[in-house]
């Protein structure tokens, strides 16, 4: 009888598990452990959470470290992978020709079309003019209302009003006339009076109808057709807005400049490709599909994507201590993306969603540290170390002990860095693939496109289904339903958006809805997961073809969280295969597979 | 250049008076649109500005004009039975359609408190009287009526001076004894009218950016 413990190292987790080997061969796990991998994988740094992580699984299986006979641990894949994402356009206003801001409360409803008059000018305007009236944050709201009042009797055509403080329902609440009013325009002062200008409001839930549209514009302003084509660019950027404000300036301009973002060079077996990075992500994934395998990527140098790529190399050349030139990127995954930033020249705070492109990068590594890890590893523990076995195959021999499979069977590990997949064929020959993109490049999306700017937070978001806090006594859940409490909730919740976490009710720290933030949720996992499930999958089938493959199992820290991998097996049901999460040895979920690969596989070697 | 362009208006307070005007025991408000405010037994009769000076009738004017903005209706109530702030401010909420009160003491001390919370507990509390300004006022205001319509809003942040309680504690301890002597105990929450006179258009300061 024999004590072994089958370690295997991940990108984030290190995860054993114990087995006795009796003297017939028959085998009994005595059950799993996983914590985090301390440094790079595949290096000395593994050391201490191997360690950690034994120790751990000894005391839950009752055993001591002396009666262990042999610790596997597996040809850890040499992929590492990083991540980049850089914006590609940015907008900026120059002169100040249109405020887009969506302010909580503008005030009034309908579109008003005049000159641009100061507050304190109102009383010097002639009977019948038309004008917009500007108000700054010193005038206080009923001064406000009163001068348009005292003004519209006289017969001034007061046809609309731009604020600085946050005043427009309570200066429209005492007008005579309603108009519509837009506020909260914090620099004010910039702009230009004497200008014809138009100011409009929509209805509550409802967006600008006229201010949105270039030839509304072009109709209010009397413009031809050149300047109508200039204007396009601001009707484009007040699409959806409720309120806007669009002053007429005789050089005013707005672009919607592309930056140069430069373009990445694919090479591989059949040759180079180049692609430009503002083509989008569509243009870059069917390059490299004519290009593969990829031998390695390059961006041109003095570019955005010139500084992606070899941010990348860069990181990767510290992890692993290999020269910067030696380091050879080997998949990627471009994901569109958008990121909501401060529009340049804007006089409100306004922001706009620049387009922008996520860029994962998996890079091999030399394989030449595990020996000196095993060593390490001797000297720690003062057991035997025997590197049992390649990642991809110790794998599929776990996704197997999941009852109902069969082989041809393919798994799919769904990990934090990298996506992998492996078929295993029913001659027992296994192929395997690495793909970049996995939880990390979701966790990154979820936070820039949410704006969040905390990946930890986002990391929340990420794994738990989402709810609104209603009352402090219940919570209505993202699909609808409600659940009640007896106690109060905290206050610190009340009325926001919650991570339903193990820790109980977490804040999410964001002005979106719940709608809005579990599509952005969604929409990442399935730009990732799904695109690099049918990516990977498409590269181990036999010839390519995903209708040969029947069986593939879920597998990975990934493949643990709540609605990944139904995505999954819904895209996947299209193909006709039978899709699940994995439950090693019909008891540890979707985790452990290959370090009880790796005892299976030793138990094969022995029988003979 | 933007501190000074979004100050606080030139309200030259004095011109502003106040006129509460009760109108029987307040009820429970029926509509879910509203705010309660909650003001403390000598709120606005026998004192008229909180401990730095803000004058009442300011105070509340913004507090009703930050709910106005946000299109909620606002009822003004006195408690003369307690000059405790969680025990206005819950009976506040408690009145008030939607759950939601505000609670105000003589001096300015402020607190958004929801119906169903413990009395100690609150939304957001502005503990330092003397750090709260007209601004924060109308925000907090803002904010109440947020809450009143089932949205999430920033809370105001409250400010901390450690200063403030050397340069104030004594002077609040007198203001809140006074406040003590207007208690009336077993009254009812009472319906206040709310009269702010306009000013006059032609004693307006010309202002001058």
């Amino acid at each position: 009888m024999t004590v072994v413990i089958g370690v295997d190292i991940g990108n984030s987790t290190t995860e054993a598990c114990v087995a006795v080997i009796q003297d017939d061969g028959k085998v009994e796990f005595l059950g799993g452990a996983l914590a985090p991998t301390s440094g790079v994988k595949g290096t000395p740094d593994n050391v201490k959470g191997v360690v950690e992580v034994i120790r751990q699984n000894l005391r839950t299986a009752c055993r001591d470290l002396t009666d262990v006979g042999l610790v596997l641990i597996n040809e850890a894949t040499p992929v590492i992978s990083g991540l980049a994402m850089e914006t590609i356009t940015e907008t900026i206003i120059t002169e100040s020709t249109m405020i887009g801001h969506n302010p909580d409360t503008p005030g009034g409803v309908g579109l008003g079309v005049g000159t641009t008059v100061r507050f304190r000018e109102l009383p010097e305007c002639a009977a019948g003019t038309r004008v917009v009236c500007v108000v700054t944050s010193e005038v206080d709201f009923a001064d406000a209302a009163a001068g348009i009042n005292i003004a519209t009797r006289r017969g001034v055509d007061v046809q609309g009003a731009v604020v600085q403080r946050d005043d427009a329902n309570l200066i429209a609440n005492r007008l005579d006339h309603p108009i519509p009013i837009v506020d909260e325009i914090t620099l004010i002062e910039k702009i230009p009076i004497n200008m014809s200008s138009a100011v409009e409001v929509a209805p509550p839930g409802h967006s600008i109808r006229t201010l949105s549209n270039s030839f509304g514009i072009a109709t209010i302003f009397n413009l031809d057709a050149d300047q109508t084509r200039i204007v396009s660019y601001v009707a484009r950027a007040l699409v959806g807005n409720r309120s806007a404000v669009v002053v007429r300036t005789p050089h005013g301009d707005i672009e919607d400049r592309v930056i140069p973002a430069g373009t990445i060079e694919l090479s591989g077996d059949t040759g180079k490709l180049h692609v430009g990075i503002d083509a989008g992500a569509s243009e870059i994934m069917a390059a490299l599909r004519r290009v593969q395998p990829l031998h390695d990527a390059s961006g041109e140098p003095g570019t955005q994507v010139g500084g992606m790529l070899a941010r990348v190399r860069d990181t990767m050349a510290d992890l692993t201590g290999e020269d910067r030139v030696e380091v050879r990127i080997r998949d990627v995954l471009a994901v569109d993306t958008f990121v909501p930033q401060e529009v340049k020249g804007g006089l409100a705070g306004e922001f706009a969603l620049e387009n922008a492109v996520a860029l994962a990068a998996m890079v091999r590594t030399n394989k030449g540290p595990m020996r000196a890890l095993a060593q390490r590893l001797t000297e720690a523990l003062d057991v035997e170390i025997r590197i049992g076995g390649v990642e991809a195959d110790m794998a599929v021999l776990g996704g197997l002990t999941t009852p109902g499979t069969d082989r041809p069977m393919a798994v799919l590990d769904l990990g934090g860095g990298s996506t992998d997949a492996a078929l295993a064929t029913r001659d027992g020959k296994v192929r395997s693939v690495h793909v970049a993109g996995a939880g990390d490049l979701v966790t990154k999306l979820i936070d820039s496109e949410l704006g969040i700017d905390n990946l930890e937070v986002a990391e929340e978001i990420k794994k738990h289904p989402l709810a609104k806090v209603e009352s402090f006594f219940h919570i209505r859940l993202e699909d609808g339903t409600v659940s009640f409490y007896d106690s109060p909730l905290p206050a610190s919740i009340y009325a926001r958006v919650v991570a339903l976490t193990e820790n109980g009710l977490v804040p999410v720290p964001t002005r979106h809805n719940i709608e809005k933030v579990r599509q952005v949720r969604r929409e990442a996992k399935r730009r990732v997961f799904v695109v690099n499930a049918v990516r990977a999958l498409e590269q181990v089938a036999p010839q390519g073809n995903l209708r040969l493959i029947d069986f593939v199992v879920v597998l990975g820290g990934s493949a643990l969280d709540f609605e990944i991998s139904d995505m999954i097996a819904e895209e996947l049901a299209k193909y006709g295969m039978v899709c699940g999460t994995g439950n090693v040895r019909g008891q540890a979920g979707p985790r452990s597979a290959v370090a009880t690969g790796l005892v299976a596989a030793h138990v094969q070697r022995i029988r003979g | 250049m933007t501190d000074s362009s979004v100050s606080t208006p030139v309200t030259l307070s004095s011109e502003r008076s106040l006129a509460l005007i009760e109108c029987g025991n307040a009820s429970i408000g029926r509509r879910n649109d509203e705010v309660v405010i909650g003001i403390s037994p000598a709120f606005g009769n026998f004192f008229t500005k909180t401990i730095t000076g803000v004058p009442h009738v300011d105070v509340l004017r913004e507090l009703l004009a930050g709910i106005e903005e946000q299109g909620i209706q606002a009822r003004v109530v006195r408690l003369s039975s307690s000059s405790d702030l969680a025990v206005i401010a819950q009976t506040a909420a408690r009145l008030s359609g939607s759950g939601i009160g505000v609670g105000i003491l003589s001096r300015g001390t402020t607190m958004i408190h929801q119906k169903d919370l413990a009395r100690l507990s609150n939304l957001e509390l502005f503990p330092q009287s003397p750090l709260i300004d007209l601004e924060m006022f109308r925000s907090i205001g803002r904010n109440a009526a947020q809450y009143a319509k089932g949205e999430f809003p920033v809370p105001v942040p409250p400010g901390n001076d450690y200063m403030a309680r050397p340069r104030w504690q004594a002077k609040a301890a007198l203001l809140h004894l006074k406040e003590m002597e207007f208690i009336k105990p077993g009254t009812q929450p009472v319906e206040l009218k709310v009269e702010i006179s306009a000013r006059q258009m032609s004693a307006r300061p010309v202002v001058t950016p």
